[in-house]
C-alpha cells in the first residue's frame, strides 16, 4: 500500500480521484437524470415517458419565451455594461498616474459590493427602488423633475433596476480580473511600442488588447453564464418569483417555478436542458471565435 | 525582526491628470458605497417604516434610534444562531474546497496520464453547466442518499470545485517541475511532495481562492434553501429571508441583521486582499 | 505591517465567533424562537412538528395545545412550530410530501395553494372522522373548499366573509354616507363624489390579489373554471366583473394601492395615512387594522359589501388557511384529533376570534352577544361599528367559488395576480383582450 504513495504512475489517478467521485456522483448522474426526466411526465407516484412532448409544449409556451427574452436581454445588456466599463476602470487604475493608496482604497471599495449576499443586496435595492416617493431612487428622479416611479412594476424600469444591481455588484469583480490581466503584461512590450513611436491609444489597441484577450474571453464566458443563469437577483428584488407581469422572470426562474412551485419535474427538466444548450452554444461559439481551441493555448 | 520598509512609490502624472483621476475614482467609489450608507442609515429607523416608505440616504434625527442595534445584541432570537451556522459552514467549506481542489489540480498540472485531456475538459465543461439546471435532480438524489436537511449535502458536491481546480491548475503549471524531481531524489512520496513542497508555494492562489470561495459559501442561498429544513440549521442568508414575511413584523431585524452580516466577509477580504490580485494574476486569466 | 493586519482580522473573526457562541445559551432556553407560549406539556407529551407561514397562527396553535393538554392529560402534545416565508413553506412542503421524507405532522396550507396538494392521490390524511364531532355548527362551504371526492383534507380558521371597510372620518368630511351604499352603482357614485371632493381615491383596484373580482364573480354567478376544470376566464360573467372594477378606476373612484392590494405592508402605510377611504376585503383584514393601522382606531366602520343587481349571493369567503395532516407523518391520529379540536371546537372558535380576530366557522357564535359584544375585545374596541352586525347581515348568503377546489385553480390565481390584473389596471389593456390572453395562456399551460 505504501508503494502506492510513491508510485509515480498511480499518483495522478489518486490525486484526481476526489474530482472523479464528486463529479460522477453529484454532477454527471443528476445531469443524466435531468435529461431523462425532461422526456417524462412526472406526477406524484407515476412517471410516464412522453418523448419530446415537454419540448413541444415549451415551444408553444408564451411564458417560457418571455423568460428566455428576459434572460437574453439581461445578458446582452450586462455584457455591454460590465465589460467595457470595468476594463476602462482597470486601465485607469493600472496606469502610472495617481497615488497607489487611493487606488488601493478604490479597488477595495469597488470590490466590496460583490461580498454582499444576494439576499442583502436584494433587500436594500428593493427598498431603494420602492414606489414610495421617499425612496432613494424616486428622490433622485424628482430632483430632475420626474414624478415618483413605480420602478418594480414596469418592464423597462424593472430591467433598469436589475441592471443597476448587477453593475453595482460585478463592476468591481470584473475590474479586478482585468487588472490582473493587465498586470501580467510585461512592460517590455510597452517599451518597445513606445520606442516605435506608438501613441497611448495605439499602445492600447496593439499591445494591451491582444494580450488581454484570454482575460476578456474568460470574463465574457463567466458573464454569459452569470447573465443567462440569473435568478436570485430578480427573486430578491421582486420579493419572490412572481413579478408583476413576469417582467422579472428568467429562465432559471421559470425552471424554479415549474419544478419547485408547481412540482412539474419533467417540464422543469426540459427547461433546464434548454438552458444548458443555450449557454453551451453561446460559449462554444464565443470560444471558437477567439481561438481558444487552438492547441497551444492549453 | 527588521521591518523591511516598502520603498515609497513615486506618485506620477501631471496634477491635472491626477486630480481628474481622483475625482473619477471618488465618484465611482461613492456610487458603489451608497447602498451601504443607505443600509446603515436604515438600521437606525423602524423596519416597518422602511418597507412602507422606502430607503434613502438622509437621517432624520427626530425618528432615528438605536433600538435595532440594541435588539440585535440582546433579543435577536435565532439571528446569531444563523450567524454561527454560516460561519462554521463557510470555514469548513473553504478549508475543504481549497485542500481538495488544490489536491486535484496538482494531479492535472504535474503529471501526464491517460485521459488527462479528456478529464480536464470535463472540468471545463463543469464550469459552464448551470448549477440551477441540476439542482432539482440533485435535490432528489441527496434525499435518496439520506442527506436531506444535512450540511453534508451542502458541502460534498462542491469540494472538488471546478473553477477552483481550474484556477489552481493554471497557477501550478507555472511552477518549476524541478521541485518534484528534487523531492523524488530525496525520497519523498508523491503526496509528500505535494503537501510539503508545493503547498507552501500556493499562498497567493490560496488567498485568492479563499476569498472567492468564502464569498460564495457565506452568501450561498439557493441550494441551502432547498436542502435545509430545520430552523436551527438555517444559514444567515436563509434566515434573513425568513424575516421578509409580512406576517412576522421582523423588518427591523432584517435591516440591522443584513448590515451586520457584511462584517465577517469584509474582514476576510481585508485580511487577504493583498494576495488577491497577486493570486489572480498568476492564475486563471492566462487562457 | 502584514502580520498586525492579519492578526487583527483573525482576532475580529474569532471574537465574532465567540460572540455568536455565547449567544447560544440564551437561545437554548427557548428552543424555538417563536415559542413564547407555555404549552404545559408533560414529559410524556408527543412532539408534533407544525409548519406555518404566519407567526400569529403558530402562537394560536400553541395556546390551543395548552388547552388540549389540560383536557387530555394522557394524550398530551408538544408543538414544535416552524414559521417559514409563505412561498418557501409551500415549496418545502411540496418537496417533502413528494419525497416522503421530512414531512411535518401538521402544516398550514393557504387556500389558493391547497389544490396543489390534493393532486393525484393526496398525500394528506382524511380528516372527516376527526372533524365529525364538530361539523354540525360549521359553515359547510368552508369545509367543502378543502375537500376532494368526499374526503376532507384541510381545516380552516374562518369564513373570511368579504365585507366593506369605510373610513368614516374621511367620508364624513367629503359628505359621503356609507350606509346608503348598497349596490356597486352606489359604490361608484360615492367614489366619484369622494374623488371630486378630495382629489384622492375612494377605493382600490388590486393587481396582486383577487378579493374584489372573486366577490363580483360569485355575485354574478360565474366562475374561472367550469365543473370539469376547463378554463372559462373570458366568460361573460368574468368580463362583467372586471368591467365594473375597471369602470371604478376610469371614473377616478379607485386606484391601484402601493403593494398591489390592501394586504401589504406598503398599503397599510397608505391606508393609515388616509390615502384610501374604502376597502373591500375579507373579514380577517380586521386584524391588519388592529396590528398595523393604529391611527385609524375608532374611525373604521364595517358594513356589508356592495352587491350587483340580482346577485346570486351576497358575499363570499376570501382567503383561508387549511391545516392538513400529511399521511406520512408519524402521529397522524393524534395530530388529526388535536387540530380538529384546535380549530373546530367551540373553545377553538372562541380563541380564534379572541386572539386572531377572525370570523370563526362556528356561526352559532356570531349571535352570542357575550362574545360578539365583549367590550374588552381589542377588535370590538377598534371598530366604529360592531363587525358581527355586518357578518350577520350576510350570513345567510355566503357563497363559494367552486373553482377554488380544482387543481387547475392555482395556475389561474397565479396568472391573474401576476399578469392579467396588471395588464388591466396598470397597463390599460382592454378587459376582453386581457382575459382572452389569459384564457389562451391557461389553456396552453393546463394542456386544454
Amino acid at each position: 500500500m505504501k508503494g502506492l504513495f510513491y508510485s509515480q504512475k498511480a499518483a495522478p489517478y489518486l490525486f484526481i480521484l476526489p474530482f472523479i467521485l464528486t463529479f460522477g456522483i453529484f454532477w454527471a448522474f443528476p445531469l443524466g437524470r435531468s435529461i431523462v426526466m425532461s422526456g417524462q411526465n412526472i406526477l406524484p407516484g407515476q412517471t410516464e415517458n412522453v418523448g419530446f412532448d415537454n419540448y413541444t409544449r415549451l415551444f408553444h409556451d408564451r411564458l417560457f419565451w418571455l423568460a428566455m427574452t428576459n434572460s437574453l436581454r439581461y445578458t446582452l445588456l450586462t455584457l455591454v455594461l460590465l465589460i467595457p466599463i470595468p476594463l476602462v476602470l482597470a486601465v485607469l487604475v493600472n496606469s502610472k498616474i495617481g497615488s497607489p493608496k487611493i487606488k488601493g482604497f478604490f479597488k477595495s471599495a469597488m470590490f466590496i459590493p460583490a461580498l454582499t449576499s444576494v439576499v442583502v443586496a436584494g433587500i436594500v435595492f428593493r427598498l431603494m427602488f420602492s414606489e414610495s416617493d421617499t425612496s432613494l431612487m424616486n428622490q433622485i428622479v424628482s430632483f430632475f423633475g420626474f414624478g415618483p416611479v413605480k420602478w418594480l412594476k414596469n418592464d423597462l424600469t424593472g430591467l433598469a433596476a436589475l441592471l443597476v444591481v448587477a453593475m453595482w455588484r460585478w463592476t468591481g469583480v470584473n475590474m479586478m480580473y482585468f487588472l490582473a490581466g493587465l498586470q501580467a503584461i510585461a512592460p517590455e512590450f510597452y517599451e518597445a511600442a513606445r520606442i516605435d513611436g506608438a501613441s497611448r491609444w495605439q499602445q492600447f489597441r496593439y499591445v494591451t488588447l491582444p494580450q488581454l484577450r484570454p482575460t476578456i474571453t474568460y470574463v465574457l464566458t463567466i458573464s454569459v453564464y452569470g447573465g443567462m443563469a440569473m435568478f436570485l437577483e430578480s427573486f430578491m428584488l421582486y420579493n419572490g418569483n412572481n413579478s408583476p407581469q413576469n417582467i422579472g422572470l428568467t429562465i432559471v426562474g421559470y425552471l424554479y417555478r415549474q419544478g419547485v412551485e408547481k412540482n412539474d419535474l419533467g417540464y422543469a427538466s426540459a427547461v433546464g436542458v434548454v438552458l444548458l444548450v443555450v449557454i453551451l452554444a453561446i460559449n462554444l461559439t464565443q470560444l471558437f471565435f477567439s481561438g481558444m481551441f487552438k492547441k497551444e493555448n492549453r | 525582526m527588521t521591518k523591511v520598509k516598502e520603498p515609497k512609490e513615486k506618485v506620477q502624472g501631471s496634477p491635472a491628470g491626477r486630480i481628474g483621476l481622483f475625482v473619477s475614482f471618488a465618484i465611482v467609489a461613492a456610487l458603489a458605497l451608497i447602498p451601504f450608507w443607505a443600509m446603515l442609515v436604515g438600521t437606525f429607523q423602524d423596519g416597518d417604516m422602511l418597507i412602507r416608505y422606502g430607503l434613502n440616504l438622509g437621517i432624520d434625527p427626530s425618528t432615528a434610534h438605536v433600538h435595532n442595534w440594541v435588539m440585535l445584541f440582546t433579543d435577536s432570537g435565532p439571528y446569531f444562531r444563523w450567524f454561527a451556522n454560516s460561519l462554521v459552514l463557510t470555514v469548513v467549506q473553504v478549508v475543504g474546497t481549497l485542500l481538495i481542489s488544490s489536491f486535484v489540480a496538482y494531479g492535472f498540472a504535474m503529471y501526464d496520464f491517460k485521459f488527462k485531456s479528456f478529464l480536464f475538459i470535463l472540468v471545463l465543461v463543469l464550469m459552464t453547466i448551470p448549477f440551477e439546471m441540476l439542482m432539482l435532480p440533485l435535490y432528489i438524489q441527496v434525499n435518496t442518499m439520506g442527506m436531506a436537511d444535512n450540511y453534508a449535502a451542502i458541502l460534498l458536491p462542491f469540494l472538488a470545485q471546478a473553477s477552483t481546480i481550474f484556477f489552481f491548475r493554471q497557477f501550478m503549471v507555472g511552477l518549476p517541475k524541478e521541485i518534484l524531481e528534487a523531492g523524488r531524489v530525496d525520497g519523498v512520496s508523491e503526496f509528500g511532495i505535494f503537501f510539503r513542497l508545493i503547498m507552501p508555494l500556493l499562498k497567493p492562489a490560496m488567498a485568492a481562492m479563499a476569498i472567492l470561495n468564502g464569498m460564495a459559501s457565506w452568501n450561498n442561498f439557493l441550494w441551502p434553501l432547498l436542502v435545509l429544513r430545520s430552523p436551527d440549521k438555517y444559514t444567515l442568508p436563509i434566515g434573513l429571508n425568513t424575516l421578509m414575511t409580512p406576517y412576522g413584523n421582523n423588518y427591523s431585524l432584517l435591516i440591522v441583521g443584513s448590515f451586520f452580516s457584511l462584517i465577517p466577509i469584509l474582514l476576510l477580504f481585508l485580511a487577504f486582499q493583498r494576495f488577491f490580485v497577486e493570486g489572480m494574476t498568476a492564475g486563471a486569466v492566462k487562457g | 505591517m502584514k502580520w498586525t493586519r492579519k492578526l487583527t482580522a483573525a482576532s475580529a473573526i474569532a471574537s465574532l465567533a465567540l460572540l455568536s457562541a455565547c449567544s447560544q445559551p440564551s437561545n437554548e432556553e427557548t428552543p424555538k424562537a417563536t415559542s413564547t407560549v407555555d404549552q404545559q406539556a408533560g414529559a410524556d407529551a408527543t412532539p408534533l412538528t407544525l409548519w406555518t407561514f404566519v407567526e400569529l397562527h403558530g402562537k394560536f396553535y400553541e395556546t390551543m395545545a395548552a388547552h388540549w393538554n389540560e383536557e387530555h392529560p394522557d394524550e398530551q402534545v408538544k408543538l414544535d412550530v416552524n414559521v417559514m416565508p409563505y412561498d418557501d413553506m409551500h415549496n418545502k412542503l411540496q418537496l417533502a410530501l413528494n419525497s416522503g421524507q421530512g414531512v411535518p405532522d401538521l402544516a398550514d396550507i393557504e387556500v389558493s395553494k391547497f389544490p396543489n396538494f390534493t393532486k393525484g392521490t393526496p398525500a394528506l390524511m382524511d380528516l372527516t372522522d376527526a372533524a365529525a364531532p364538530y361539523v354540525a355548527d360549521l359553515v359547510k362551504s368552508r369545509l367543502d373548499l378543502y375537500s376532494k371526492d368526499g374526503s376532507l383534507y384541510g381545516l380552516d380558521f374562518h369564513v373570511g366573509t368579504t365585507v366593506a371597510y369605510y373610513n368614516t372620518e374621511l367620508l364624513d368630511a367629503a359628505g359621503v354616507d356609507y350606509t346608503t351604499i348598497k349596490t356597486w352603482d352606489d359604490y361608484k357614485a360615492a367614489g366619484v363624489k369622494y374623488h371630486d371632493a378630495t382629489g384622492k381615491s375612494f377605493a382600490t383596484v388590486d393587481t396582486s390579489a383577487a378579493w374584489q373580482s372573486n366577490l363580483l364573480l360569485a355575485q354574478l354567478g360565474g366562475d374561472y373554471l367550469d365543473a370539469d376544470g376547463n378554463v372559462t376566464v373570458n366568460s361573460p360573467e368574468v368580463v362583467k366583473a372586471f368591467d365594473i372594477l375597471k369602470d371604478l378606476q376610469d371614473s377616478g373612484a379607485a386606484s391601484v394601492p402601493p403593494g398591489g392590494q390592501p394586504d401589504t405592508e406598503e398599503a397599510y402605510g397608505a391606508i393609515n395615512k388616509g390615502e384610501y377611504a374604502a376597502m373591500i376585503m375579507p373579514s380577517w383584514f380586521m386584524s391588519r387594522f388592529t396590528a398595523y393601522m393604529p391611527d385609524l382606531k375608532g374611525k373604521i366602520a364595517v358594513a356589508p359589501a356592495p352587491v350587483v343587481e340580482n346577485a346570486k349571493v351576497k358575499t363570499v369567503g376570501g382567503g383561508g388557511t387549511g391545516t392538513a395532516v400529511p399521511s406520512a407523518g408519524k402521529n397522524t391520529e393524534l395530530a388529526a384529533k388535536f387540530i380538529a379540536y384546535a380549530k373546530l371546537s367551540k373553545e377553538g372558535n372562541v380563541e380564534i376570534w379572541k386572539t386572531l380576530g377572525f370570523d370563526p366557522l362556528n356561526t352559532s357564535m356570531w349571535t352570542d352577544e357575550s362574545i360578539t359584544h365583549d367590550p374588552t375585545n381589542e377588535t370590538i374596541q377598534y371598530f366604529k361599528t360592531n363587525p358581527f352586525d355586518a357578518f350577520n347581515a350576510v350570513s345567510d348568503s355566503i357563497g363559494l367559488l367552486v373553482s377554488g377546489t380544482s387543481p387547475n385553480f392555482p395556475s389561474v390565481n397565479n396568472l391573474f395576480t401576476t399578469e392579467t390584473l396588471n395588464d388591466i389596471f396598470e397597463s390599460g389593456t382592454p378587459v376582453q383582450k386581457a382575459l382572452d390572453q389569459a384564457q389562451s395562456d391557461l389553456k396552453n399551460e393546463l394542456g386544454q
